[in-house]
């Protein structure tokens, strides 16, 4: 829409007619985005209009059909190095999804090691940095399922840093917290994006979308709709569906 | 007479003249054998023996060593062996085994107590080496009979594999045509069980064969007597058994002909105490004691009980291994997208799953060499054949434990591996197993104790497992209960190890159960 065919190698992300099917569902209808180095993007609509498989495809968790994907200058596509993509490009999950046989510190350091073949004790050092950036040191020898879901959750982050990614992809990180919870992750997030890592929401969370984001993308039965800033989507929606779901959010 | 069993001396004695008879056999020229007068069974100067050694004295095992095989049946094979310049090789196993054995040539002849019948003659060749008659036999001061018809309505035991159950039912023919209750039938698969049921009193008589009895009379004395000894034309001699071939019948006649002719198997009836004498049968002797303590400690710390256990134990251990081994990409492919190869699968669970577990121990190890040759040699013992049958049939039970707590693993697991760039084998090895695996560990262990018990079964193709050797030792003593008793704490004793073990291995899951977690971190 307000791009050129040609994907921007200059960009971070940039993505043209990007199209995903489901046997003969079309999950996503030829998306066009190109998002900086460093930028806070939300994308925002309504369950099931494709938000989560689009952010899968970005690291090729689900494969798209057609389009162009491309990351910092690179086509990403069936010939791409999957372990170099998921090193640069990281994934929070709404359910965490900690490994629970492994502990804290395990969780964090079982991909270093495995993927990128580092040391043991060079993983665990990095792992216990991140570990207490995200505010949580002091848990690294329990096991998941001894700690908090708002614990949990920025254990996973801690995870995902540790692989140094560029760009990391959050699929609802806040929609199984409470509120309290919900500003401590929040605030990781915020600080993230302040360290110069590109992030890509999925989020119900207005308070981040409002005030955080750089970029609201409104996404509906597979389409983007919208492109703006924040208080331009939520102060003057362009859509009539972007309105109904603004709405909808007010209401609830 | 006879009616004695052997004391020690005469034991050593016996083998002193087994061993001079051998060396007769090759000094005398007369009694040897020209190369082109091998019979075809004899291979690579090998004649192989399919015995059951169960039946004393005829064919069965002589102290507490299952090697150790002894009788009137094992004289004469190595008699024949040294007939022919060849070296003896025996195998035991159930009774039922030992025709398709023969037909699969898995023994160039067997030699087992068994009688010379029209019946078998349709399918073997048989040469007799000695007389024998039918008995029946109740317990002391049950009144004698004058015909088989007397027995009409009562129960009588027999080994099952034996044509006594023929004969008894031709009886019954005889009987319902009369309009007269037929006589009532109990099969066991050993002689030592059929005996033990006239001895508990749960069957009115049982069937048998005069030498047998005079082996047994000391076991026997005073607590059963014979209460008939009928006629039967196809019960009266003992006959070795070869696959048809008229070729080697004649040199086998030939051979066993000159052995009755220099007397050597008279000889060796009367050294194992047999003779036709019914009458000074069971005039003597004691009753065994109830529970023979020293007997149990005995079989105990026995080598023949260890070596039995070891089997068992190793047999199980190597069977579920290879099971869970093979079960394992099984369970992935059950739980992946429909193919061909799935369908496959699906149909292998099935029927390794319906059919009975000692059906398939018995065609793996007598049916299959009827197809391929190859299983008739000698690599391919009952060992093999068990743990090849027992891995089959377990991967099929196996196969479903995996697929449900391969299933039970939340898929949000291989989605974190994915995005934190983990292969697939990485993702199996260090995420789905250790967590599958918690899952899997009970039903696991409960299969494998339940296999552990299965292998008994595997005693119908010769392998001398826990239970095999329990009923060997029976049936040289007759002493039930004390054998048993050894066997059951054989197998308690593996059962709670293993379930030890099971406890051992759970408290490293941990990780699953919050307040363990929370108290093994305090
Ligand atoms: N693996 C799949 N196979 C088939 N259809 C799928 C699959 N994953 C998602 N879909 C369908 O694609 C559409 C988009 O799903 P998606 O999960 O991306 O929605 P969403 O915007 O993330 O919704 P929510 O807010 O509820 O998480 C839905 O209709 C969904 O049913
Ligand atoms: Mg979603």
């Amino acid at each position: 829409m307000q791009h050129s065919t040609a994907p921007d190698p200059t960009a971070r992300i940039s993505i043209r007619g990007l199209s995903k099917f489901y046997k003969d569902y079309l999950a996503l209808d030829r998306i066009d985005l190109d998002i900086r180095k460093g930028e806070k993007v939300v994308v925002l609509g309504p369950s099931g209009s494709g938000k989560s498989t689009f952010i899968r495809c970005l690291n090729r968790i689900e494969p798209h059909d057609s389009g162009v994907l491309m990351i910092d200058g690179r086509v990403i596509d069936d010939r791409t190095d999957l372990a170099a993509l998921r090193g640069a490009v990281g994934m929070v999950f709404q359910n965490y999804n900690l490994f629970p046989h492994l502990s804290v510190l395990d969780n964090c350091t079982l991909a270093p090691r495995l993927v990128r073949g580092i040391a043991k004790a060079d993983a665990e050092a990095t792992a216990r940095r991140y570990l207490s950036q995200v505010g949580i040191a002091e848990q690294a020898g329990k096991f998941p399922i001894q700690l908090s879901g708002g614990q949990q959750q920025r254990v996973a982050i801690a995870r995902a840093l540790c692989m140094s990614p560029e760009i990391i992809l959050f699929d609802e990180p806040t929609a199984a917290l409470d509120p309290e919870s919900i500003s401590g992750i929040v605030g990781i997030m915020r600080d993230l994006a302040e360290q110069g890592i590109t992030t890509i929401c999925v989020t119900h969370e207005m308070g981040f979308a409002r005030h955080i984001a750089d970029r609201i993308v409104f996404m509906d039965r597979g389409a983007v709709l919208e492109i703006a800033p924040p208080e331009e989507f939520f102060t003057a929606p362009r859509t009539d569906r972007a309105q109904a779901f603004l709405a909808q959010m007010i209401r609830h | 007479m006879p009616s004695r069993s052997l004391p020690a001396s005469d034991r050593i004695l016996r083998h002193i003249l087994a061993l001079a008879l051998f060396a007769l056999a090759i000094a005398v020229p007369g009694a040897r054998a020209q190369a082109e007068d091998l019979p075809g069974f004899v291979h690579d100067g090998q004649l192989t023996l399919c015995t059951n050694p169960t039946l004393p004295p005829m064919t069965f095992v002589d102290g507490s060593d299952t090697d150790a095989l002894a009788g009137m049946d094992i004289d004469l094979a190595r008699r024949l062996a040294a007939y022919w310049h060849v070296t003896l090789v025996p195998q035991t196993m159930d009774f039922e085994g030992l025709f398709p054995s023969l037909s699969a040539q898995r023994c160039g002849m067997v030699i087992s107590g068994v009688l010379r019948q029209a019946g078998r003659l349709r399918n073997y060749d048989a040469v007799p080496y000695l007389d024998s008659g039918v008995v029946v036999v109740a317990r002391v001061g049950t009144p004698k009979l004058r015909e088989m018809a007397d027995l009409s309505g009562q129960t009588v035991a027999v080994q099952s594999g034996t044509s006594y159950a023929a004969q008894i039912e031709r009886e019954n023919d005889r009987l319902r045509a009369a309009g007269r209750p037929p006589i009532l039938l109990q099969q066991y698969p050993t002689e030592d069980q059929v005996v033990q049921q006239v001895l508990i009193g749960r069957v009115h008589a049982f069937v048998s064969q005069d030498v047998e009895l005079y082996y047994r009379q000391k076991q026997l004395g005073g607590k059963v007597t014979i209460i008939l000894a009928p006629d039967y034309p196809d019960f009266h001699q003992f006959a070795v058994y070869i696959r048809k071939n008229a070729h080697d019948d004649a040199l086998l006649q030939k051979a066993i002909d000159t052995l009755t002719r220099q007397g050597e198997i008279a000889a060796m009836a009367k050294q194992w105490g047999i003779s036709g004498d019914h009458q000074s049968v069971f005039t003597e002797g004691k009753a065994p004691s109830r529970f023979d303590v020293a007997t149990f400690f005995g079989a105990l710390f026995s080598a023949a009980f260890l070596k039995g256990a070891a089997l068992t134990l190793v047999i199980a251990v190597l069977s579920h291994l290879t099971a869970i081994v093979i079960s394992i990409p099984m369970a992935m492919k059950l739980n992946g997208r429909d193919s061909i190869i799935k369908r496959l699968l699906g149909f292998y669970v099935a029927i390794f799953r319906g059919a009975p577990t000692l059906l398939q121990l018995l065609f793996i190890w007598n049916a299959l060499p009827q197809f391929f040759p190859i299983f008739r040699e000698g690599w391919f013992t009952p060992f093999l054949a068990t743990w090849l049958s027992l891995s089959i049939n377990e991967s099929a039970y196996q196969v479903e434990i995996n697929r449900a707590a391969l299933r039970a693993v939340d898929p949000g697991q291989v989605l974190a591996a994915d995005a934190l760039g983990m292969t697939t084998a990485q993702t199996y090895r260090h995420v789905i197993f250790p967590q599958a695996l918690r899952i899997a560990l009970p039903p696991t262990i409960n299969e494998f104790i339940s296999l552990l018990k299965t292998t008994s079964l595997a005693s119908v193709i010769s392998l001398q497992e826990l239970l095999a050797v329990t009923q060997i030792q029976v049936a040289r003593t007759f002493q039930f209960t004390e054998y048993y008793a050894a066997a059951l704490v054989y197998y308690l004793a593996m059962v709670f190890f293993f379930l030890f073990l099971q406890k051992r291995i759970e408290r490293r899951f941990v990780w699953a159960d919050r307040n363990k977690a929370s108290a093994d971190a305090a």
